[in-house]
């Protein structure tokens, strides 16, 4: 990472009119709380205003095989589809301000109460640029970085010695098997273990997981924080069944950042009451 | 071509240095089709091992092949970074259990044998410890059964030496280095688990019925020995592991069945505790002090951590009995 200003001049005069620092007629949106705001520019960086991405999305028919644990492909791929167009298009909008990414990104997902296959999803957050223009900070292939990290972790995450490149995901859903389970048991009334249907979550969790691993791979990132790995299910079938996990890839900002020159936390005690 | 058509056919980036393992499979999805995948799950599970792609993964992740993934949030990192910690993997066991003549004994055997599956995920990944480990289910339940669940991240700490069997500690690891540098180890999780059935013969539970005010003592009595029992399962489940427990989680719950005339009680009672092994009874040594918390909404320093599990929910609805 270099000190070199790599934003253009015609981009950093219409930054000028967004931000509000010194240019009365430039207005800045954000979603922040007042200590966000105030962390997010300890860290060196100033809103410039919140990006919005949406997708309503038509889900299409897959019915699972009665008996077969198996992946629903084309809704795996739906809601897969659906969150990165919303992602898409919020971080088209940060670029167009000129910002070097988007912090604190709510990513969801609702029911429309008319139509049980057709799912909103929403991605929002705030865009930031660094205060003093530096170049680095970028996400993957120049694109401005987005995070699901509130603007407290944000500022944490800086003094761990990381910076945020990416919100990645990955989504898996499932079809899990219905089968004359206790025919074969013999006896229903055994405490016996169902292998068919751990093997059937293990397997949605398995590959949930290795897609948001492999998001990092492409994004070039060392690791991931804040990962979460729920289950959900839309309004679908009983045994369907989605994985979603999601995290925010991390690089380091410097290889050479020793860890013992991070600051230890220190111990406190809440006096807000 | 989409990002999900590529992953749906990982065969076809193979020359991809970056998405390629040193025997040219791909790390992810190993090349395999969906019914290889459960072939190998079945087998795997069936003989007490990990499915070789689920061992490539976790090999990959442990020589820094690729991303670590963590749950942790930024203040975790930056600890676990000062103290030598270094996260490695997201590891995860699962049990889906029937239970037929004992729910209670189900759920413990259920929890069992996920938190044994996750400390082979855990080995394999070269961890020595997992950290924020919660206990959780899925919204489905089929008849008498469920699945039993338990996620967390593999950790290697620099003080603690490598092991078989992974430390399993419930709290996260702002908690845990907080435990290590009081001399306390986070050991594992401990249940405790019992069940009873109490009959009333000839009406002798009759006081309920009657219009005097009176404890149920054999009621009350059969209550307390269920819970008393579940506490002793508890603490002999701890015993090999340490010399404490933390963090109870309890649930029970007496059920009438029968009719009128020869009712019968079911008692069950499950207790759920992280096991500390204390070195010493050193005080803790650390100077505290006062601040103003600058987080918004749902605060760590003001409300309590969420208890990592979403089981047993209800029965706190109830107080917790």
């Amino acid at each position: 990472m270099t000190d070199t200003n790599t934003i253009p001049q015609h981009a950093l005069e219409r930054l000028k009119g967004l931000r509000s620092e010194g240019h009365s007629g430039g207005i800045f949106t954000s979603d922040f709380s007042v200590n966000e705001f105030l962390l997010v520019r300890k860290a060196g960086f100033e809103p410039v205003g919140l990006c919005v991405g949406t997708c309503i999305y038509h889900l299409g028919v897959q019915y699972g095989r009665w008996s077969k644990n198996q992946e629903m492909d084309v809704l795996s791929q739906a809601m897969y589809e659906a969150r990165e167009l919303a992602m898409t298009r919020m971080r088209e909008e940060a670029k167009s301000m000129g910002a070097d990414g988007i912090v604190g990104v709510d990513l969801t997902v609702k029911r429309l109460e008319w139509d049980s296959d057709v799912l909103e999803f929403m991605a929002i957050g705030t865009g930031v640029v660094h205060a003093k223009g530096h170049g680095g900070f970028k996400g993957p292939k120049g694109q401005p970085f987005t995070s699901d990290l509130s603007g407290q972790d944000f500022w944490t995450l800086l003094q761990a010695g990381y910076r945020p490149l990416e919100m990645v995901m990955g989504s898996c859903v499932y079809h899990v098997a219905h089968q004359g389970m206790f025919k074969t048991l013999g006896n229903a009334g055994n405490n016996v273990e169902l292998i068919n249907f751990s093997q059937a979550l293990y397997d949605a969790r398995e590959i949930a997981m290795e897609r948001m691993q492999h998001e990092a791979i492409e994004a070039e990132a060392e690791g991931v924080v804040g990962v979460d790995l729920h289950e959900g299910s839309h309004n679908w079938q009983p045994h369907i069944i989605e994985f979603f996990a999601v995290g925010t890839a991390v690089v380091p900002i410097s290889k050479e950042l020793d860890a013992s020159t991070i600051p230890d936390p220190q111990l406190v005690l809440s006096v807000n009451n | 071509m989409s990002w999900f058509d590529r992953f749906k056919s990982p065969r076809d980036n193979r020359h991809d240095p970056a998405l390629s393992g040193s025997d040219g499979r791909t790390q992810h999805d190993a090349g395999l089709s969906d019914a290889e995948r459960l072939v190998q799950w079945e087998e795997a599970l069936q003989k007490k091992q990990l499915p070789p792609f689920v061992k490539d993964r976790l090999t990959a992740a442990a020589t820094g092949k690729t991303p670590w993934l963590a749950t942790m949030t930024p203040v975790e990192l930056l600890t676990a970074r000062s103290h030598g910690m270094q996260p490695i993997a997201l590891v995860s066991g699962t049990c889906w259990y029937h239970y037929g003549f004992s729910w209670t004994k189900g759920h413990a055997a259920g929890w069992q044998t996920a938190i044994k599956r996750m400390q082979m995920e855990a080995a394999a990944a070269g961890a020595n410890a997992i950290v924020d480990v919660r206990m959780r289910k899925i919204s489905m339940e089929f008849e008498a059964s469920m699945d039993f669940t338990v996620i967390g991240t593999a950790v290697r700490v620099k003080d603690l030496p490598p092991s078989p069997n992974p430390i399993v500690a419930t709290v996260d690891a702002l908690e845990f280095v907080r435990l290590l540098e009081a001399d306390i180890v986070p050991a594992g999780i401990a249940i405790g688990a019992h069940y009873e059935w109490l009959n009333s013969w000839n009406r002798s539970l009759a006081g309920q019925a009657s219009w005097y005010n009176q404890p149920l003592t054999q009621l009350g009595h059969f209550w307390e020995s269920v819970r008393r029992r579940a506490m002793q399962d508890l603490r002999n489940s701890a015993r090999s592991m340490g010399n404490g427990i933390l963090a109870h989680t309890h649930f029970g719950q007496l059920v009438e069945a029968g009719d009128e005339r020869n009712r019968s009680y079911l008692g069950r009672h499950i207790v759920v505790g992280t096991v500390v092994d204390c070195k010493s009874m050193d005080s803790f040594h650390h100077a505290i002090r006062p601040v103003v918390d600058m987080c918004d909404g749902e605060s760590p320093l003001l409300n309590a951590a969420p208890n990592g599990h979403n089981v047993y929910a209800t029965n706190e609805e109830e107080g917790s009995i």
